[in-house]
């Protein structure tokens, strides 16, 4: 049965009518706005839920990304200067084959010592050299010297490593190492060996060596150091690689969940506009009936 | 003929009466609180034991006997009981959504997390004072954001207590004015115009009663209603001539109550319905949030402080607290100014060490801080989301009952068109009667 309404109530039900259609109409616009089914979280509390972890977890990788590019960075400064430690290292161990022969004159000895006591400074030159951060790139706990040479040549580190930069849930990587990890072996270090070969060469002796396997053993020690250290460069490329897929993921995730749609919202906007003329068109038809009008 | 002179004047007398009603239903075509009235047309049946032929043949015409206010006692209580249902889940919906708001305003989630996050920037690079800095701005916004969440849920509070307020001082005026329409009802004979607009009044003060909580009421004969707060069981509201006050009361633990005040009794009233029925619900919820709030904030500030005790700043001193906290426990503010005050290192592990910040990464996981405020949030909207549900239909069966209501009760322009024209012809027919008997009358005197 239908209710034939009273008058006022026939003005009360299109005034709602047409304020809720408009209410919608203004939503839809909202939610194109904002490209997004979800103005609220009393829109969809469990959707909401979900699009808030997709948010942290897009924070938090923007923040390993960016450690990530830390580590990487320090890492590739760390490569590249134990290459020149190797390729230096390299020239002590040509210097010293050439110092062994028995021919080469005295004068020759004393250059050839020179020449090593120069190579020894810019080793441990650039073990010294800064990262990107600005502390020792193959320093210790502290922000103190990587390498101090002292007057008798002999080398001394600081102690501890540098922090290991945290770069996803419980993974970090350790950028750099200490230089007392390579430059130094179990009795003696590469500042003692070198000086006690040029001091043999110098006096005109045989060169130790015990001096010259200590050399040999730096070189190898130096070799690992940046075999591991691209290894973990690798590892850190792999992190970084993840983190970028993530990332992806959860934006077509977020897509998913919000379930917003161009298409569909514009359809939905056109088709609650058109119910609106329409309601309108013929709210002032019927309001424009009366029987009044035909009394005379 | 003096017969026909005087139905023909009881017609004119009438059905003025009928226009002036219908004329009263057209002028409040725009009063909601009016319902249509129509008049009582009755014969005026000859007399019995007359011994006249022409006393036994006709009648004396018609007389308006009374004013009919077109109403349904049950199709209005179904207004005010759907009325009471609706308004209880809109209220509530209020509240809910200032919740939400508190909640999400200052975004104490995310802020969260950027703190978290800066703290890992500060892992990257310990020794450097710029993620330091930058994490102490982060920290100072998390300060910020406990601080804004905790005192727009206050302010909320505040709001709901003065809308209860506004709510029980407005339901005790209504209650005063229905004593007196009562009173007005028992005084106005029936089927009069008075009567009616007192009805009309009095359904008027219901409705409006209804919207604050739900009320049972009784009609007596004369009309009088008698109305009864939350259920036929609750505390008298009206009665007769009498009203009741009511009073709201928010206890330490947030939990409300009111109490109604009649002759010097005093009674609980637990409201099942209507705008107080929402508050009552609106209540709990707020006082849990700030529970819930309060607790989260204190933990995080103990959790960071504690971190901040066991490590070593850049100086290698004991790490300082962080944040420090006000009157209430969402008043947290920062207290370290230095960023080489952040204590990242553990102790003994020297200015590059990270061990120390490392550990609210731990913080972070083992208190679940941002989960716990998405959660929080996300409980609210659930409920907030299925109150939406429950109120559109809720507005559906209550504009349905208001439809009922108005078939009965309602102006419609058309039919009183209809009415005016019926009515206004009666009258000149009544007229033309008048008239009649005078011609007829006037054939007799030039009889010579």
């Amino acid at each position: 049965m239908t209710i034939a309404p009273s008058t006022s109530l026939f003005y009360d039900r299109a005034s709602s009518t047409m304020r809720s259609l408009s209410a919608q109409a203004d939503r839809l616009n909202q939610q194109i706005t904002a490209q997004s089914n979800i103005l609220a979280p009393s829109d969809d509390s469990v959707a909401w839920q979900r699009l808030q972890g997709l948010s942290q977890a897009d924070a938090n990788g923007a923040a390993y990304a960016a450690n990530v590019t830390v580590a990487k960075t320090v890492l590739q400064q760390a490569d590249g200067a134990l290459g020149t430690i190797g390729d230096q290292l390299q020239q002590v161990k040509t210097l010293v084959v050439q110092a062994r022969n028995g021919t080469l004159p005295a004068s020759g000895k004393v250059a050839i010592a020179n020449q090593l006591g120069d190579i020894l400074s810019q080793i441990v030159s650039t073990a010294n050299v800064a990262d990107t951060r600005g502390g020792p790139l193959f320093g210790g706990n502290s922000g103190g010297q990587a390498v101090t040479q002292n007057a008798d040549g002999s080398l001394s580190f600081t102690t501890g490593e540098g922090a290991s930069i945290p770069i996803g849930d419980g993974q970090s990587v350790q950028p750099s190492s200490n230089a007392a990890g390579f430059l130094k072996t179990g009795t003696s270090d590469l500042g003692s060996a070198i000086t006690a070969i040029m001091a043999a060469l110098n006096a005109g002796t045989d060169i130790p060596a015990a001096a010259a396997d200590t050399v040999q053993q730096v070189s190898d020690q130096v070799a690992t150091a940046q075999a591991s250290i691209g290894a973990r460069a690798a590892r850190v490329d792999i992190v970084s690689n993840q983190l970028t897929d993530a990332k992806a993921d959860r934006s077509a995730t977020r897509d998913q969940v919000d379930g917003f749609d161009y298409a569909t919202a514009i359809t939905q906007l056109q088709k609650t506009m058109t119910s609106l003329q329409a309601t309108q068109a013929s709210f002032s038809k019927l309001s424009s009936l009366s029987l009044f009008d035909y009394l005379r | 003929m003096a017969d026909l002179l005087s139905i023909g004047a009881s017609g004119v007398k009438t059905y003025q009466t009928a226009l002036a009603t219908v004329s009263e239903n057209i002028a409040n075509v725009g009063n909601g609180a009016y319902a249509r009235r129509s008049t009582n047309v009755t014969e005026l049946a000859p007399v019995q034991g007359v011994l006249s032929a022409a006393a036994a043949m006709t009648g004396y015409g018609s007389i308006a006997t009374g004013i009919n206010r077109a109403s349904d006692m049950f199709k209005s209580a179904a207004v005010r009981d759907s009325g009471a249902d609706l308004a209880r889940t809109q209220a509530g919906t209020v509240w809910l959504n200032s919740i939400q708001s508190a909640l999400t305003g200052s975004d104490l989630s995310t802020s969260l997390t950027n703190f978290f996050n800066a703290a890992q920037s500060v892992a990257a690079d310990p020794a450097s004072p710029t993620p330091r800095a930058a994490m102490l701005e982060s920290a100072t916004t998390v300060a910020n954001a406990f601080t804004a969440t905790g005192n727009a849920l206050a302010q909320v509070t505040a709001d709901m207590d003065a809308s209860a307020d506004q709510a029980t001082a407005s339901l005790t005026s209504l209650s005063a004015a229905l004593a007196k329409v009562n009173d007005g009802l028992s005084r106005s004979a029936p089927n009069t115009a008075q009567a009616a607009s007192l009805a009309d009044q009095r359904d008027s003060l219901l409705d409006q009663m209804s919207a604050i909580v739900d009320v049972h009421v009784t009609l007596d004969a004369a009309g009088r209603a008698t109305v009864t707060a939350g259920g036929s069981n609750g505390p008298t509201l009206v009665s007769g001539n009498d009203a009741a006050s009511v009073t709201y009361v928010r206890n330490g633990s947030g939990a409300v109550s009111f109490a109604v005040q009649m002759g010097g009794n005093y009674s609980v009233l637990t409201p099942n319905g209507g705008a107080l029925g929402g508050i009552a619900d609106g209540a709990q919820r707020i006082a849990d949030t700030r529970d819930q709030l309060n607790t989260l904030a204190t933990n995080f500030v103990n959790g960071v402080n504690s971190v901040q005790a066991q490590g070593r700043d850049l100086n290698n001193n004991a790490g300082q607290p962080l944040f420090s906290v006000g009157a209430a426990p969402t008043d947290v503010s920062l207290t370290l100014a230095d960023p080489s005050g952040i204590a990242a290192a553990a102790v003994g592990g020297g200015t590059r060490d990270n061990s120390n910040i490392l550990a609210l990464g731990t913080l972070r996981t083992s208190g679940g801080f941002e989960t716990k405020v998405t959660t929080l949030v996300a409980a609210n909207a659930a409920a907030l989301q299925n109150r939406n549900a429950v109120a559109a239909a809720q507005s559906a069966i209550h504009d349905g009952a208001v439809s009922a209501r108005d078939a009965v009760s309602g102006v419609d322009l058309d039919s009183e068109a209809v009415d005016l024209m019926r009515f206004q012809q009666a009258y000149s027919a009544s007229s033309r009667v008048i008239q009649a008997a005078r011609d007829t009358f006037q054939s007799i005197l030039e009889i010579r």
